[in-house]
């Protein structure tokens, strides 16, 4: 079953296209790799489905509900529905990372007892392996700390769906492979549903079940990943697999 | 016969390294030919070249029409080829531009246009902050616990030494140059009278709104542009906070706050000013320059000096906010918010001042 469904949706800025009807799912309970070549819109379409981008035309439904962007309460259900990990982090600067992790607990719950929060905040610290660096300011982090704290900021309420922009970015491949271990492991053990974009093609192959591959403004391929070797699209081909239609001539 | 000489192409036979040391001595070349007829580019030894040879190519055809480049070698029109391929398209040909006055109005009503819409905006979240705050009050959610004490902490503490040290000079400054004046007509005492309520209902309004604006207006947006750019504000949001009350929040209540007491300060320190200037050119003391004052202020000039800061204080707090949310996602628009907001926070601090001297005078 679907947990995100698009249909027709065009996005964009201000009267500038970067996709055009799009029209796809997002299982529940499996990791959806969104990947394309930079700049083919695929952290565009991340803030869409986040609800932080109006979409130009058409629509998406989340969790059996239609997100209408010029209703507070209708992205307020999405918020509470969604954790999303940035590509930087953006970890708030001002705040340790124990704060960071407790923030979206004290804002959603103001009266919540701390005994409660500091619980929480553990554990999720500790989910990412990061239980002895909660007093640590994001400046203090490495790259791939930062990653895993800001996961853990997005994973502290449980939410049912995480979008995850370009987690290996930056990172080396040793780290970029934990983060890639932390996310099956969010899967199979919460059954958690992960939106990825990359275009990291191990990580993609180590971590999708599904692809939506997006190119010149239009989804490309949308399907398994196990499917991707039986496509016959060029562009496909030498995405994936690194060979040209010619190779196999 | 000297018709059919003028005819014949002259031939430059070009050098086996062509890159953009030799492109340049070629075209100095060109340039100083001019246009005596017709050249023919030789390029047979041309082995070494590199795009500037192409796009000298591209120059040559697109500028000289009498120079053809002949014996292009399979590398060098193979590069030639890709070069053209990849040279940016032609344009695509703009709508012609209105002439004259119908240019200068459409452009001034274009720019009058957009600062519209930003008025609109600005007034739209000014509004929503209003709300905002009235919501926190009420429910004490929504903000993060303690950031009104850290901001009142850099709004009023961090700002107490700048703000006495210039209302100091500000008071000096005023003395010395009513007391000349004042002396022409034997009116000495009336340097309490004029520093008083020069300090209490304008000078110190107007100067404390300014050192807001440039130390806290400018921090603000500074810090708050940065956020926008690092996506953090965006993070706020899909936690299901509302940057702006978790963020303005508190700089409002801060500032409402720091306002009175930057404000008491420097009237006192300012009126210090004139004090000691008034012992040292008339040698009046310090209790017959405050005797004298009291007869012309009094705790209504203060109060309406207090109102009007407290408004500047707003006025910069919302403007900074407004500038520093509105941001795109380079780090070189932080820079430029940030002088936008001084700019727009001393604007709004004159506007309103001056609608205040409408409504008080």
């Amino acid at each position: 079953m679907d947990i995100i469904t698009a249909r027709d949706l065009t996005i964009g800025y201000a009267g500038t296209e970067v996709l055009r009807d799009l029209t796809f799912g997002v299982p529940e309970g499996r990791i959806t790799a969104i990947a394309g070549v930079s700049g083919s819109g695929k952290s565009t379409l991340l803030k869409t489905l986040a609800g932080l981008l109006p979409p130009l035309s058409g629509s998406f439904d989340f969790a059996g509900a239609t997100v209408d962007y010029r209703s507070e309460a209708s992205l307020r259900f999405l918020y509470s529905k969604i954790g999303v990990l940035y590509q930087g982090g953006a970890l708030l600067n001002g705040l340790s990372l124990y704060e960071n992790v407790a923030l979206p607990i004290r804002m959603q719950y103001p009266r919540i007892p701390e005994e409660m929060v500091c619980d929480m905040v553990q554990a999720g610290l500790a989910q990412v392996e990061l239980a002895g660096s909660a007093d640590k300011f994001p400046a203090e982090l490495s790259g791939g700390m930062t990653k895993r704290g800001a996961l853990a900021r997005a994973l502290v309420l449980d939410p049912e769906v995480v979008f995850c922009d370009e987690p290996s970015s930056g990172l080396d491949p040793i780290t970029s492979s934990l983060l890639d271990d932390l996310l099956l492991r969010l899967k199979a053990t919460f059954g958690m549903t992960l939106v990825v974009v990359t275009h990291e093609l191990r990580s993609i192959e180590r971590v999708a079940d599904r692809v939506l591959l997006i190119d010149s403004g239009g989804l490309r391929f949308s399907g398994e990943y196990a499917d991707l070797a039986a496509s016959n699209d060029s562009f496909v081909r030498t995405f994936f697999l690194r060979k040209d239609s010619h190779d196999d001539a | 016969m000297s018709e059919i000489q003028a005819a014949v192409p002259e031939t430059l036979l070009l050098p086996k390294r062509l890159r953009a040391p030799e492109v340049v001595a070629v075209l100095d070349g060109l340039r100083h030919r001019g246009e005596a007829g017709p050249l023919v580019l030789d390029f047979r030894e041309v082995e070494e070249f590199d795009s500037s040879t192409m796009a000298f190519l591209h120059y040559v055809r697109g500028h000289h029409r009498e120079i053809t480049a002949v014996n292009l070698g399979g590398g060098l029109a193979r590069a030639d080829e890709s070069f053209v391929q990849k040279s940016p398209e032609e344009p695509a040909a703009e709508p012609p531009a209105a002439e004259g006055p119908g240019r200068f109005f459409r452009a001034y009503a274009d720019r009058v246009l957009v600062k519209a819409r930003s008025l609109g905006r600005f007034l739209a979240m000014l509004g929503d902050e209003v709300y905002h705050l009235g919501v926190y009050m009420k429910e004490r959610k929504g903000v993060y616990p303690g950031e009104t004490w850290n901001q009142l902490f850099f709004m009023g503490y961090r700002s107490y030494p700048i703000v006495c040290m210039l209302l100091f000079l500000v008071g000096v400054t005023i003395s010395i140059s009513s007391a000349k004046q004042l002396q022409l007509f034997g009116a000495d005492i009336y340097i309490a009278d004029l520093v008083g309520y020069a300090m209490l209902r304008e000078l110190v309004p107007l100067m404390v709104g300014v050192i807001l604006a440039g130390k806290v207006g400018a921090a603000i947006t500074a810090e708050l542009a940065s956020m926008t750019v690092l996506e953090e504000v965006d993070a706020l949001k899909t936690m299901g906070v509302v940057p702006e009350k978790f963020l303005m929040v508190p700089r409002l209540l801060a500032i409402t706050l720091a306002v009175p007491l930057l404000v008491a300060l420097a009237d006192v320190v300012g009126i210090l000013g004139g004090i000691v200037v008034a012992q040292l050119t008339f040698g009046m003391t310090p209790a017959a320059f405050i005797t004298e004052m009291v007869t012309s202020v009094d705790w209504t000039d203060f109060g309406w000096g207090l109102v009007k800061t407290v408004v500047f204080g707003w006025a910069v707090v919302v403007g900074a906010g407004f500038k520093g949310l509105s941001v795109g996602r380079s780090a070189e628009e932080v820079g430029r918010a940030t002088t936008e907001s001084v700019v727009l926070s001393v604007t709004l601090i004159i506007v309103i001042d001056c609608l205040f001297a409408f409504v008080l005078y």
